[in-house]
């Protein structure tokens, strides 16, 4: 359905090796570009199975000549760097495309801003090497601004205290086939604390892990402040890659 | 009167989090239109009674809302009938039902047009008006509230909601609505009883508060010298232009892929098929104009695949060049082409062997009727010998899995049609294991029969409770085993459609108690409530049974006689003798059979036209 979009919809999920190697064989001949992109509002709503959907056809409406694989069921190939989770937004989320012949990445930037959904943005366009590593596989840790609403910032600010003073928050496993069990969401924070927000928001910043097989949730550590229900803004500000 | 300020996205925002797929209530496609509300001077909202993922998927409401978009001076916008956690989220919010381009609540529009595309919308419609803060009744909304307007196949027989609409529009609404709306602007500042008597001047406009119903099961009326006894459907002589900006929605829909509509109306004359008779008469869109406009289509959308919409694919005249000149227009630019309601013939074999370019995904088929003889009662003109033959075709191609329609509980049906269906499906999936080997299935669904208004079976009754869960488990017991799967209907569901489908204005009562006890989507196994049914049927005092297993005379009036399809009462009544006696009737396109649609439309006729130029004559070729 939605192309080889690398998810990891899951805390913990684990990358296939096995594709890259293909990919690294078979595609060898394609240019590849990164693009950076933001989405608010209504684009925060979607899974990233829709993103991948929405990129698809903002880059068939830009006529630009994606690579599809090969097969009964042609796919393009976009690998997202991380999946934004549902209710989140992006100020800059990364995505590699791949297209059968090279395009200038500032003309592809333009043609792109003319068609995409009203809530996304392209903020950058460049070439990257065919053989660089994927996205997923150089992230590190991804951070994030949660802006919540009708709650005490007195209790928010106990809360996040007892949080970080833990050493086990064991939280369940999301999918039905982890079906009663936990992980330990702690060590997956970096960093957590109070900002400052504009009215009538209460500000959060967190720094979560974000590698292959351990992966922190905004929305898992908001269940582990028990903000579960409170009004709530999130963004994603960065995506960290190793360097 | 209702504020015009937009909601606040922030008011929207905080019940985001708590509810399923929060994507269907915000907005933001590309295409949506967003027009300035203050520099408009009509505003209209356009409504679907059931959740984002269908009414996204609603081809006529692509129509309209391109159609009414393009005029300069109109307004149109989007609601859909949030699924119940947004509205229990909206209503402990008190928020509105609010449009998704401008998020203004759609009490403020102008006027308010919903879907009735299918019976078991109804009480979503109570529930859209509710949510909307709009008074439900006709009778107890002013000038100050939306002007709301009926459309779609239920509106040949609109009586069971006469109450809650101010005008249904009969037939092609693309023929109507600027007229409806123009004359509208015109008496907008009158009072709501004038404004309606002024669009008693719009043929094809049918206002139900200046008709009254006679009796149980009676006609309908007129109560004012004005209104005509007869409301004939309005047509539009050739389709209109296929939208071509269409939205492409942010989240997954049903139907998430561009339409074009190829051809309206089929001539096979299905005795069964309410969609047959109401769209005549066939029109088929040129090849050449279908070509442009998927390109223009895919351009503007960047959609990976297209339907081809039609009651009958195959019927279209250039059906095979048309695939042609598509696929090879389109070729390496990764786009899928669909084609859905093939006919039982190796023409339709090789359309699809054509469009499926290697993929062999299910190939469905609708026999509708077990046995050749009960074939033939519903005017489905296929032999079982004919039908193995193209399942062979079918399996020898390469696909591996068949699905069979089927109806259960049709007028003339006895058991022996039940062991047709088992004896056909057991002979298809025995190719299938032949040709394709184990991995082959086969999948019968069997939906049960309901009479419909407007066709040759209206004046049947509905298949009793016991006769139809008898037949349904003799299914279930006969067509087991690897490869074969089967579904079917509840009988509960089918009884409120045909009570919906089928009822007089007594019925706007019991849809509102139904509603009122907390019964809403209807048409979803897990929504539905036949409890709180039960309970309006208990409260009305209505004899649901007098509704449904009385078949009706065919001298005594039908509720829905005061509206016209084009097609005359004695041309299904002919129909329906034919059919009693194992009758077929052929293909309209090749005679005419006077169905009434050539008379009623005088100097209508265009090239496009299926039917003959004159009766009798075949004009084309």
């Amino acid at each position: 359905m939605n192309g080889e979009l690398q998810i990891t919809d899951c805390e913990c999920s684990i990358q296939n090796p096995k594709s890259e190697i293909q990919n690294l064989k078979s595609e060898i001949q394609n240019p590849r570009y990164r693009l950076t992109f933001a989405t608010r509002r209504t684009l925060a709503y979607v899974s990233v199975l829709e993103l991948g959907k929405i990129w698809e056809r903002s880059l068939r409406r830009a006529r630009l000549p994606l690579k599809y694989s090969q097969g009964y069921n042609p796919r393009p190939r976009l690998h997202f760097a991380a999946p934004l989770p549902v209710g989140c937004g992006s100020e800059a989320d990364l995505l590699d495309v791949w297209l059968e012949a090279p395009v200038d990445p500032q003309t592809m930037r333009t043609v792109l801003t003319d068609v995409v959904p009203p809530d996304l943005s392209v903020i950058d366009v460049r070439a990257v090497p065919e053989d660089e590593a994927a996205l997923s596989e150089q992230l590190v840790a991804a951070e994030y601004r949660v802006w919540l609403r009708d709650v005490d910032p007195q209790i928010v600010q106990s809360a996040v205290t007892d949080f970080l003073h833990s050493d086990t928050l064991a939280l369940a496993k999301r999918g039905r086939k982890y079906r009663g069990k936990t992980y330990n969401l702690r060590p997956l924070v970096e960093e957590l604390r109070l900002e400052d927000a504009p009215v009538p928001w209460t500000g959060l910043w967190m720094r979560v892990q974000a590698r292959p097989g351990a992966t922190g949730r905004p929305d898992e550590v908001l269940k582990a402040l028990d903000l579960t229900d409170a009004p709530r803004r999130c963004t994603r500000t960065r995506l960290i890659l190793a360097v | 009167m209702t504020t015009i300020q937009p909601i606040p996205w922030e008011a929207i925002e905080a019940l985001l989090h708590r509810v399923q797929k929060p994507g269907r209530y915000v907005g933001g496609e590309y295409n949506a239109i967003h027009k300035p509300w203050e520099t408009t001077a009509l505003h209209m909202c356009l409504a679907f009674p059931d959740i984002y993922d269908l009414g996204m998927s609603n081809f006529a409401l692509a129509i309209f809302y391109e159609l009414l978009n393009a005029r300069p001076e109109v307004l149109a916008e989007r609601a859909y009938l949030p699924a119940p956690d947004m509205i229990a989220q909206m209503r402990q919010a008190s928020l509105p039902l609010y449009t998704l381009e401008s998020y203004r609540p759609v009490a403020a529009f102008d006027i308010l047009a919903i879907s009735t595309a299918y019976e078991q919308l109804y009480t979503n419609i109570l529930e859209l008006l509710d949510l909307a803060g709009i008074p439900l009744r006709a009778a107890d909304r002013d000038a100050t509230h939306p002007l709301i307007i009926g459309g779609g196949h239920g509106t040949f027989n609109p009586e069971p909601v006469a109450d809650f609409f101010d005008v249904f529009v009969i037939g092609e609404a693309e023929a109507v609505l600027l007229e409806l709306i123009d004359t509208w602007q015109a008496h907008r500042h009158l009072p709501r009883e004038d404004q309606l008597r002024a669009l008693l001047d719009v043929p094809g406009l049918y206002i139900p508060r200046f008709y009254q119903a006679t009796g149980e099961f009676g006609a309908v009326v007129p109560t004012d010298p004005a209104a005509p006894a007869r409301i004939l459907k309005r047509l539009l002589p050739t389709l209109p232009p296929t939208p071509i900006r269409q939205l492409v929605p942010n989240v997954e829909v049903t139907h998430n892929r561009a339409v074009v509509e190829i051809q309206r109306g089929c001539t096979r004359g299905c005795r069964f098929c309410q969609a047959g008779s109401i769209t005549r008469p066939v029109r088929e869109r040129p090849a050449a104009e279908i070509v442009e406009s998927v390109a223009a289509i895919l351009d503007a959308t960047g959609y990976e695949e297209v339907a081809l919409l039609s009651l009958s694919s195959a019927d279209h005249s250039e059906i095979k060049p048309l695939l042609e000149a598509l696929l090879e227009r389109f070729a390496g630019r990764h786009v899928s082409i669909s084609l859905p309601s093939l006919r039982i013939e190796s023409f339709s074999v090789d359309l699809a062997d054509m469009l499926s370019q290697g993929r062999r995904s299910g190939f469905t088929f609708a026999p509708e009727a077990g046995s050749d003889a009960l074939r033939r009662r519903i005017n489905k003109d296929i032999a079982t010998a004919d039908l193995l033959a193209v399942a062979e075709e079918v399996f020898r191609r390469g696909w591996r899995t068949l699905k069979l329609y089927f109806m259960l509980g049709l007028p003339g049906e006895t058991d022996e049609d039940i062991e047709a269906i088992i004896d056909l499906a057991h002979r298809v999936r025995r190719l299938g294991l032949d040709i394709g080997g184990r991995k082959t299935e086969v999948h019968v669904s069997v939906s049960t029969f309901v009479p419909k208004p407007h066709t040759t079976f209206q004046w049947a009754a509905l298949a009793d409770r016991d006769t139809v869960e008898r037949r349904q488990s003799l299914l279930r017991e006969r067509l087991r085993g690897r490869g074969l799967r089967l579904s079917w209907n509840q009988y509960d569901s089918t009884r409120l459609e045909a009570l919906l489908a089928r009822g007089d204005r007594r019925l706007n009562a019991v849809v509102e108690a139904a509603w009122r006890n907390g019964a809403r989507f209807d048409a979803w196994d897990e929504w539905r409530s036949l409890e709180a049914w039960e309970r309006a049927f208990a409260e009305t005092g209505f004899d649901v049974d007098a509704a449904l297993y009385r078949p009706r005379a065919t001298d005594e009036p039908l509720p829905w006689d005061h509206l016209h399809s084009g097609v005359e009462k004695r041309f299904f009544l002919r129909d329906y003798r034919r059919s009693q006696a194992g009758e077929l009737l052929g293909d309209c396109r090749e005679s005419c059979h006077a169905c009434g649609i050539l008379v009623n439309y005088p100097g209508m006729w265009t090239a496009e036209w299926e039917c003959p130029e004159q009766r009798g004559v075949k004009s084309k070729e």
